[in-house]
C-alpha cells in the first residue's frame, strides 16, 4: 500500500487507463454492469423523478397565465419583461446583492471560525459550539426574527441600553436596514456553515498542516495557505448555498427590511402573488434566472474541482486531524464561543421565553416580572392536533433526513468518483430544488400527484416527497464536498484486496464520510421541521404538522402565544438533537 | 337440480317481482339527488330529508380560513353535539391556500371538500365555476349585503377595521380621530401598516377611493404618502403587538376585536375606529361536488341561526346574524363606538383588489 501510492499519484498512464467509468479499477475485473451501475441508474431515475415534474412546472408557471380555475390560459413572454424591467431599476438589484454577498460572507465567517475553534483547536467548551447550532437552528423561524426584532426594535433593550449610555433620546440602532438584514440573515445561516465545514475541518489532513508548522510556518500562516485552501469545496458549498438563500429569500427582507423602506427583487414578487387569481409567474420568471446563474456557477466550480486530488485530505495515510495546541489563547477561543453562543442562541431565545411568560408583551423590566404567567403555555398545549402534528413532524423529519442524505451520498459519489462527461448535469439537477419558489414547487407536487395514479395524496407520504425534493441540494453540497477529501486510494487498496462494489462502500467509502452524513442529516432534520411553504398546502385534515401551526399562530395569534409554542416545539427538537448528537459522537464521530 | 326446476317453475313470478322493484325504485337506484338538488330542497320535510342523508354520509370535509384555535372548534363542538352522527373535519389556510387546493382537486376531478370560506375566497372558486348555490332558511334574518344575491354564499361574521394606538405613548386627546388627522405631520414615521392584500394597506386605500371617491380620494392618499407608514409582511396581529411593545405607537388599520383582546388583558393599546370603517364579511359557501351534501347543508342551517351564531359570539368573534350582538357590543358597528362602515363585499374585493394592490406598490413602495 505505502509503495504503491506514490505509483498511483505520480504515474499518469495508470490514471489513463482507467477509462472505465463506473469506478473499479485495475486489478479488480468487474463486468460492465456491475452494482456501481445500477447505482447510477436508480440514482438518476430517482433524482430526476423527484426534481423534474416541479422543474417542468415552474417553466410553465413562467410562460403562461392561468384562468380562474387554474387551467394554463395563454402563452406570454410579459414574466419576463416585467423581470427584465424590474431588473433595470437599479436599486432592488444593488440591494439583492449587497445583501446576499455580505450574508453569505459573514455567515461564512462567523460559522467558519467557530468550526475551526470546535474541531481543531483544544479550546475548552468545544460541545458548546454544537449544542448552539442544533439549538439556533431548532428556533421556528419567524420567531428566531421576531426575536431579533424584539431585541434590536426602536423600543427593545439593546436601544434602551444605548441611548442610556451615549445619553440619547433617540433609537441609537436602526435594525430596519440594511446591516439588520444581512445580520439576523447571517446569524440564521451561520449553524449550516458550521455544521458543513466541521465536517470538512474535522476530516482535513493532518500530515500537509504538519509539513507547513515543520517548514516554520505560524499557526496562522498554516491555516490560510493549507488548511483554508483544502477546504475551497467546502467553502464554495456554504458561500452557494448561503448566497441563493438570501439572493431568494424575501422573508427577512420583508420582516425587517420593508418598514425600513429597503426593496429588493423579491419583493415585488412577494406583493404581486397577492394579485388574485394569484399567478406565480414572475416567481417562476425569477425563478429560471436565477437557475442560469447558479448553472454557470456550478459549471465553473465542476471545473475548478475537476482535479479533485488536489482536495484529497483523508489518504491511506491515517486522517485522525491533530488538535491545534492554543496556549493561553484557547481561552480567548472558548471566549469567543461563549460570545457567539449568547448572540446566537441565548439573547433570541431569552427574549423568546420572556415574550412566552407575559400575557402580552412588555419590555424588560421588574414591573412586566410581576405579571408572569403559564397562560400561553397552557393555550399551546391545547392546539388542536398538538400530538398528531409533532408526531408527523418528528418522522417526517428523520424520513427525509435519511432518505436525502442516503441518495445524495451515492449521487455525489457519482459526481466525484465517475468521469461521466454531463456530471455536472447531474449536480445541476440536485441543486435545482433550492431555486424553485417554494409555493411554486408545493403546486407542482400537488397537481401531479393528484393527476398520476400513485394514491399519495392527502398522507404524509406526499409531504416526505416533498421533503425530500426540497433537500436535495443541502444533503449534495455535504456529501459532495465530503467527498472530495476521500482519497480514491482508500478505495482502490480495498478494490486490491478483493473487496466487491457494494463491501468497499460499506466499510470503507460510508464510515468515512459519516461526519459529513451525520452533520447532513441533523441539518436536513431541523430544516424540515420549519418547512412552510409547500407543507400548507400539502398537508390534509388528517395530517397536520408543526410548522403550519406555527404558521396559524404567526398569522392570528398574539406573540406571547406564538412564543409559547415555538419554545416547546424548540426544546423538543434540541433534545432529538442533542441525544442524536451525543448517539453519533459515541458511534460515528470520534471525537467532538 | 332441484334448485335449478324450482327457479324456473317460479322464475316468472320472480322476474316480475323484480321489475316491479325497479320501476318502484327507479329515480332512487338510477340517480341519487344531485347536489344542486339536495342544495335547494325548500320543501316542509327538508329538515327530515337532511337528517336522513347525513346519516348516511357521516362526514363533512371543511377548508377554512378561520383561527381552528379559537372559533373552528368550538363551531365543530357545538354542531356535532346537534348532530353527533356527523363528523367535521378541516383543513385550514389562507385565503390563497384554500383556493389553491380546492381548485387543484377540482381539475383533477377529485371532490374532498365539502365547504370553504374566506372573506374573498368563496368568490374566486365561483367565478371558477366550483361552487353550488343553496338554500338556507337561516339566511332569511340577514340584510342584503351579508349574503349572495345569486344565493353562492352566507355569512358567518364581520370584521372591523380601526386605527389601534399604544396608550402609553398616545394620549386620548392627541388620538387620530379622522382620516385627516392621520395627515398630521407629528405621525410622520410613526405608523405601520400591513402588506396584506385582505387586511392591510390595499384594503385601506379601497376604502378611502371607494368612501371619497376616485380624486379626492388619490388626493388624500398622496398627502398619506408624504407620512412615510413603515410596511411590514406581519400579520395585522403581530402589527399589533409591535404597537403593544412600543416600536410604534400607530398600526393604521387593525381588526378591532384584536386590541379590545389585548386591552383586556391589560395591554397598553386601544383602537379608534376612523369613520367609514373598513368592514370584511367572512362567507361561506358550498363546493360544487360537495361528497357530503346532506351533512353540509344541516351545517351551514346551523352557523347561519341564531344557535350557531352564539358560538362565534362566546368565541369573541363578531357574528354575522343582525340580531346577535358582539361579545363586546361596541365592536360591531352599530354597537355604540361607530355607525358608518364600508363593507368590502367578496365580489367588491376580486374584482378591485388589484387595482389596491397595484396602487400601494406604485404609490407607497416604489417611491
Amino acid at each position: 500500500m505505502a509503495r504503491q501510492q506514490p505509483y498511483e499519484t505520480v504515474e499518469p498512464p495508470l490514471n489513463s487507463r482507467r477509462s472505465n467509468p463506473s469506478g473499479s479499477f485495475g486489478l479488480k475485473p468487474t463486468s460492465r454492469f456491475g452494482p456501481e451501475t445500477y447505482v447510477l441508474i436508480l440514482v438518476s431515475v430517482i433524482t430526476a423523478y423527484l426534481v423534474l415534474p416541479p422543474l417542468y412546472s415552474v417553466i410553465q408557471t413562467s410562460l403562461f397565465t392561468t384562468k380562474f380555475t387554474g387551467e394554463l390560459d395563454e402563452f406570454t413572454f410579459s414574466f419576463y419583461q416585467d423581470l427584465f424591467r424590474e431588473l433595470q431599476v437599479l436599486g432592488p438589484l444593488l440591494n439583492t446583492m449587497y445583501f446576499s454577498v455580505a450574508s453569505a460572507f459573514l455567515a461564512t465567517c462567523i460559522g467558519g471560525i467557530i468550526a475551526w475553534i470546535v474541531t481543531r483547536t483544544d479550546a475548552p467548551l468545544r460541545g458548546l459550539g454544537y449544542f448552539t447550532a442544533f439549538a439556533s437552528f431548532g428556533t421556528p423561524f419567524i420567531l428566531y426574527t421576531i426575536g431579533w426584532l424584539l431585541l434590536l426594535g426602536r423600543a427593545g433593550p439593546v436601544n434602551f441600553w444605548l441611548k442610556t449610555l451615549f445619553n440619547q433620546t433617540e433609537p441609537v440602532l436602526n435594525v430596519y436596514s440594511m446591516w439588520g438584514m444581512v445580520f439576523v440573515e447571517s446569524l440564521l445561516w451561520s449553524p449550516f456553515v458550521f455544521l458543513m465545514l466541521a465536517a470538512s475541518f474535522r476530516s482535513m489532513d493532518p500530515s500537509l498542516e504538519e509539513a507547513s508548522a515543520v517548514c516554520g510556518a505560524r499557526v496562522w500562516q498554516t491555516l490560510r495557505r493549507i488548511s483554508l485552501r483544502l477546504m475551497l469545496p467546502a467553502f464554495f458549498s456554504v458561500v452557494l448555498l448561503i448566497f441563493i438563500r438570501a439572493f431568494e429569500s424575501f422573508e427577512i427582507p420583508a420582516l425587517v427590511g420593508l418598514p425600513g423602506d429597503i426593496r429588493v427583487l423579491t419583493t415585488s414578487i412577494l406583493l404581486d402573488a397577492q394579485r388574485m387569481p394569484p399567478t406565480y409567474g414572475r416567481a417562476g420568471a425569477f425563478a429560471m434566472l436565477l437557475m442560469l446563474v447558479v448553472a454557470g456557477a456550478l459549471y465553473a466550480y465542476s471545473r475548478v474541482t475537476r482535479e479533485a486530488s488536489k482536495f484529497h485530505t483523508i489518504t491511506g495515510k491515517g486522517y485522525r486531524p491533530a488538535l491545534i495546541q492554543l496556549g493561553p489563547w484557547r481561552y480567548l477561543a472558548a471566549a469567543g464561543l461563549v460570545v457567539y453562543s449568547f448572540i446566537l442562541l441565548v439573547l433570541p431565545f431569552l427574549i423568546v421565553l420572556w415574550a412566552s411568560l407575559l400575557p402580552f408583551y412588555m419590555q424588560p423590566s421588574l414591573e412586566a416580572f410581576s405579571q408572569f404567567t403559564l397562560k400561553n403555555f397552557v393555550t399551546a398545549i391545547h392546539f388542536p392536533k398538538l400530538t398528531d402534528s409533532i408526531k408527523n413532524s418528528i418522522l417526517l423529519g428523520l424520513g427525509s433526513a435519511t432518505a436525502v442524505m442516503l441518495l445524495t451520498t451515492f449521487a455525489s459519489w457519482l459526481l466525484v468518483r465517475t468521469k461521466l462527461r454531463g456530471r455536472w448535469l447531474l449536480d445541476l439537477l440536485t441543486t435545482l430544488p433550492l431555486l424553485f419558489p417554494g409555493i411554486v414547487m408545493g403546486l407542482a407536487i400537488m397537481r401531479f400527484y393528484l393527476i398520476v395514479p400513485i394514491p399519495i395524496y392527502g398522507t404524509l407520504w406526499i409531504l416526505l416527497v416533498a421533503f425530500v425534493t426540497r433537500y436535495i441540494p443541502y444533503g449534495i453540497r455535504y456529501t459532495h464536498s465530503g467527498l472530495l477529501q476521500l482519497h480514491r486510494e482508500l478505495e482502490e487498496a480495498a478494490y486490491a484486496s478483493g473487496a466487491s462494489w457494494t463491501h468497499c462502500m460499506r466499510r470503507i467509502t460510508l464510515p468515512l464520510l459519516t461526519p459529513s452524513f451525520l452533520g447532513g442529516w441533523i441539518f436536513i432534520f431541523l430544516l424540515s421541521a420549519k418547512e412552510l411553504s409547500m407543507s400548507i398546502l400539502l398537508v390534509s385534515p388528517r395530517t397536520p404538522v408543526v410548522s403550519v401551526a406555527i404558521y396559524e399562530l404567526w398569522e392570528n395569534g398574539q406573540v406571547g402565544e406564538l412564543a409559547a409554542f415555538g419554545v416547546i416545539w424548540t426544546a423538543i427538537l434540541v433534545s432529538i438533537a442533542v441525544t442524536y448528537y451525543l448517539f453519533a459522537r459515541r458511534y460515528g464521530i470520534q471525537q467532538v | 337440480m332441484t334448485a335449478i326446476r324450482k327457479f324456473r317453475e317460479n322464475g316468472a313470478t320472480f322476474f316480475l317481482l323484480l321489475a316491479l322493484m325497479a320501476i318502484f325504485s327507479l329515480p332512487r337506484v338510477l340517480r341519487a339527488a344531485t347536489v344542486e338538488e339536495i342544495a335547494m330542497i325548500k320543501s316542509a320535510d327538508r329538515q327530515k330529508i337532511l337528517v336522513e342523508g347525513a346519516k348516511k354520509e357521516g362526514k363533512i370535509t371543511w377548508y377554512t380560513t378561520l383561527i381552528v384555535d379559537q372559533v373552528v372548534r368550538p363551531v365543530k363542538e357545538a354542531f356535532e353535539k346537534e348532530y353527533p352522527f356527523v363528523q367535521l373535519e378541516f383543513y385550514r389556510g389562507n385565503s390563497e391556500n384554500v383556493v389553491r387546493k380546492m381548485l387543484a382537486e377540482y381539475q383533477a376531478k377529485r371532490y374532498d371538500v365539502d365547504l370553504i370560506d374566506g372573506t374573498v375566497s368563496p368568490v374566486m372558486v365561483q367565478r371558477a365555476g366550483f361552487l353550488q348555490r343553496f338554500y338556507s332558511p337561516a339566511l332569511a334574518d340577514y340584510p342584503a349585503e351579508l349574503k349572495d344575491p345569486q344565493g353562492f354564499w352566507g355569512s358567518t361574521n364581520l370584521y372591523f377595521f380601526a386605527l389601534g394606538y399604544n396608550t402609553k405613548m398616545v394620549k386620548a386627546n392627541e388620538v387620530p380621530k379622522s382620516y385627516a388627522d392621520l395627515l398630521n405631520p407629528r405621525w410622520r414615521g410613526k405608523m405601520m401598516w400591513s402588506t396584506s392584500r385582505g387586511s392591510g394597506a390595499p384594503m385601506f386605500i379601497g376604502n378611502v377611493l371607494t368612501s371619497m371617491g376616485e380624486e379626492a380620494g388619490k388626493a388624500y392618499l398622496q398627502k398619506l404618502k408624504a407620512q412615510s407608514i413603515a410596511k411590514s409582511t406581519a400579520s395585522n396581529r403581530q402589527i399589533l403587538d409591535l404597537v403593544i411593545a412600543g416600536e410604534y405607537p400607530l398600526a393604521v388599520h387593525i381588526f378591532n376585536h384584536h386590541a379590545y383582546i389585548s386591552k383586556s388583558a391589560g395591554a397598553p393599546v386601544d383602537w379608534y375606529p376612523i369613520e367609514p370603517v373598513t368592514a370584511t364579511i367572512q362567507t361561506l359557501a358550498l363546493a360544487k361536488n360537495a361528497a357530503h351534501p346532506h351533512a353540509t347543508m344541516l351545517f351551514l342551517d346551523f352557523v347561519f341561526s341564531e344557535k350557531g351564531q352564539k358560538v362565534f359570539q362566546q368565541s369573541n368573534y363578531l357574528p354575522a346574524h343582525p340580531k346577535v350582538n358582539a361579545k363586546q357590543a361596541d365592536l360591531k358597528a352599530g354597537g355604540g363606538r361607530f355607525k358608518k362602515a364600508v363593507y368590502m363585499t367578496p365580489d367588491v374585493q376580486f374584482d378591485k383588489g388589484n387595482e389596491w394592490v397595484d396602487y400601494f406598490q406604485d404609490q407607497f413602495l416604489k417611491q
